[in-house]
């Protein structure tokens, strides 16, 4: 238990940052990108723009008058394919994958029982945390990245492309169209953060990945339904996915800031609670596998 | 166990460091430089003095009524149906019982922008110099207008009519002897601090308890408005800014130039002065006789006589869901407006106990 002393953790810890700190996280990442489920999930992911870009161009039969106007829209402009697929794998995809990556990153070495060697190895137990939680973190990063571009891609290959009308009627550049195009992705990024600490702080609580992965994709979902209940209104600012659509602010002439500020700090106030609950939880946990 | 505990300490601040942030963010609010003290003629004075005419700034509207929410009833636009009565009814209702959040850019008297920020939408007005747009991203249509040449006190679109400037103009205008006005405590508005004006009507019959209307203490301009009902402590409407610039807004703004793709529809104004631009909004008024109006003040009632057509009023679904009959007629019931829609078609409206409609109905 030498190592879970927080004095001698931290000697050990400064002792050995230089070499430990980035070795340790490009590990990390090193196996979370090596296995084949995380390609497996960024393909899922790269295939929802893609599905919708095929089944549009194929039924082509015009405006359907449902769902978000710009879906529509792709037929007139390739660009908006990725946003159209943030916008349907937001609710759903990306929670899903972002829970198995998260859900995964503790409960899932004590269940291969690798956890007790990594700590056995001088790595303290915040530091394990940390470089889970930031591996949990990229994935986010390449998930939205991987939807936009994807999505982007194949707008480009079956549909004109060209200067994009924004929603309040002006139009912008190819150029800035895909800096905005990156802005959402950042923006989705940004609202994973806190279902990403969310899942790392179940994560400690169980041994069982599985058990962990699915409680976190239900907590996104519990949350996002609460926030379309008029009878939870109070409690709608504080949901961790309250802002996860907002994305549209970007969207407008001038960009909005104000819901990727309002959402980047719920999401800061998630990854707060849950990172200083799964510190209390795994610092003080026997572990046993 | 018991060596460890100390490792929750963490778990249990942060939720407390949130909250005393938050907290502190409502006491900062609050805790803002008073003005200096002036008398309600003075606040008054200052508001109408108010020479503001450039600003950008982003405005937060509510409503609460007494009416369901009918946004999800009939969408606010209806292509389609091509601006028909029942549309613009749909349309005038979400306005009056959803909550919006506005943006609005305004460079003198003659270029405005007015942006409803809705999910995954939004809803334009442009007016720059004589060319109004009006721009609705949900079906990608456009209504363009041109104001007529001697209008310098030209019709406002509908929306801009939201914004606290505009709806304080109003009640102001309309403070004469029937109505009280106090100051209540200096209140701070979009981080400015600002004279809380309270307009009471000195009557019984209205059903409007009074208007708090917010006045930037540098400026004048009117930063929010409250208007409470009759027997309830939440504002019946807000309309508010919730962040304000006083800079000149980018050219590019109002130089708006419709999208490929667009619908766009030309519409000629009517020709009158206080007639609605927006037609989404207000029954196309050029059809429609004069109104009548009587009484005074706060009890003012508006009759508007038979309409050509008045089965289209009473036959709207939406509208028999809303209303509900009276000896007389049809009344519509709203925390701060009653309208009553006689069984002859004549439609009269005003901020007084249904009553009180009918009794100048039957005049």
């Amino acid at each position: 238990m030498s190592s879970s002393d927080p004095t001698a953790a931290s000697l050990v810890a400064r002792r050995t940052r230089r070499s430990l700190g980035v070795g340790f996280f490009a590990s990390e990442l090193a196996v979370l990108f090596r296995r084949r489920r995380t390609w497996a999930m960024l393909l899922a992911l790269a295939a929802v723009p893609i599905l919708i870009a095929v089944a549009v161009r194929i039924s082509s039969s015009g405006s359907s008058g449902r769902g978000p106007a710009f879906i529509d829209s792709i037929t007139q402009n390739g660009l908006f394919v990725g946003i159209a697929g943030l916008t349907i794998a937001i609710p759903l995809f990306l929670p899903l994958t972002v829970g198995v990556v998260a859900g995964d990153s503790i409960a899932g070495e004590a269940n291969t029982a690798t956890l007790r060697y990594l700590l056995v190895s001088p790595v303290g137990r915040i530091r394990l945390l940390v470089v889970k939680y930031l591996a949990a973190v990229v994935f986010c990063l390449a998930a939205t990245l991987t939807l936009s571009i994807a999505g982007i891609l194949i707008g480009i290959a079956l549909f004109p492309v060209g200067p994009v009308t924004l929603l309040s009627g002006d139009t912008v550049s190819i150029g800035d169209s895909l800096v905005r195009s990156l802005l959402i992705a950042l923006y989705a990024t940004v609202s994973l953060l806190g279902l990403s600490a969310i899942g790392l702080f179940i994560s400690t609580l169980t041994d069982a990945p599985v058990g962990a992965m699915a409680a976190t994709v239900v907590l996104s979902i519990v949350a996002q339904v609460l926030d379309s209940l008029s009878q939870t209104e109070w409690l709608h600012p504080w949901l961790f996915s309250h802002y996860w659509l907002d994305f549209a602010d970007l969207l407008r002439q001038p960009i909005e800031w104000s819901s990727f500020g309002q959402n980047a700090l719920l999401q800061l106030g998630y990854v707060v609670v849950f990172g200083a609950l799964a510190y209390g939880r795994f610092s003080s946990k026997d572990i046993l596998s | 166990m018991p060596r460890t505990w100390h490792r929750w300490i963490p778990a249990a601040a942060a939720p407390v460091a949130i909250g005393a942030v938050v907290l502190g963010g409502v006491f900062a609010t609050s805790a803002s430089a008073d003005p200096a003290d002036k008398t309600p003629q003075q606040v008054l004075e200052l508001a109408a003095s108010s020479t503001v005419d450039t600003f950008s700034g982003t405005i937060e509207q509510s409503s609460n009524l007494g009416l369901p929410d009918v946004s999800g009833l009939g969408g606010s636009t209806g292509s389609s149906s091509d601006s028909s009565d029942g549309s613009d009814l749909t349309s005038a209702l979400e306005l009056l019982t959803a909550s919006h959040t506005l943006r609005v850019y305004v460079d003198g008297p003659t270029q405005s922008r007015v942006q409803i920020l809705d999910d995954m939408a939004e809803r334009d007005a442009i007016r720059n110099g004589d060319d109004l747009w009006l721009y609705d991203s949900n079906d990608s249509t456009a209504v363009h207008s041109t104001l007529p040449a001697d209008a310098s006190t030209a019709p406002d679109a509908s929306a801009e009519s939201l914004t606290p400037a505009e709806l304080a103009t109003r009640f102001l205008d309309a403070v004469d002897p029937s109505t009280e006005v106090t100051i209540g405590d200096p209140v701070t508005v979009a981080g400015r601090s600002a004279y809380d004006l309270v307009l009471t009507p000195d009557s019984s019959t209205t059903l409007v308890s009074s208007v708090e209307i917010a006045v930037d203490a540098d400026t004048g301009l009117p930063l929010s408005v409250d208007v409470f009902a009759q027997g309830s402590s939440d504002a019946a409407f807000h309309v508010a800014f919730t962040s304000l610039s006083l800079d000149t807004p980018s050219a590019d703004l109002f130089d708006f130039t419709p999208p490929a793709g667009t619908d766009v529809t030309e519409k000629a104004l009517p020709n009158r002065d206080d007639a609605p631009a927006d037609g989404s909004v207000a029954p196309d008024a050029g059809t429609h006789p004069e109104p009548t109006v009587t009484g005074t003040g706060w009890d003012t009632i508006v009759e508007l006589p038979a309409s050509t057509d008045p089965s289209s009023l009473t036959d709207s679904p939406m509208l028999s869901q809303l209303t509900t009959s009276v000896d007389g007629g049809h009344v519509l019931q709203t925390t701060l407006l009653t309208v009553l829609i006689t069984d002859d078609g004549r439609v009269l409206a005003g901020a007084v106990p249904v009553e009180s409609l009918q009794a100048a109905a039957g005049k």
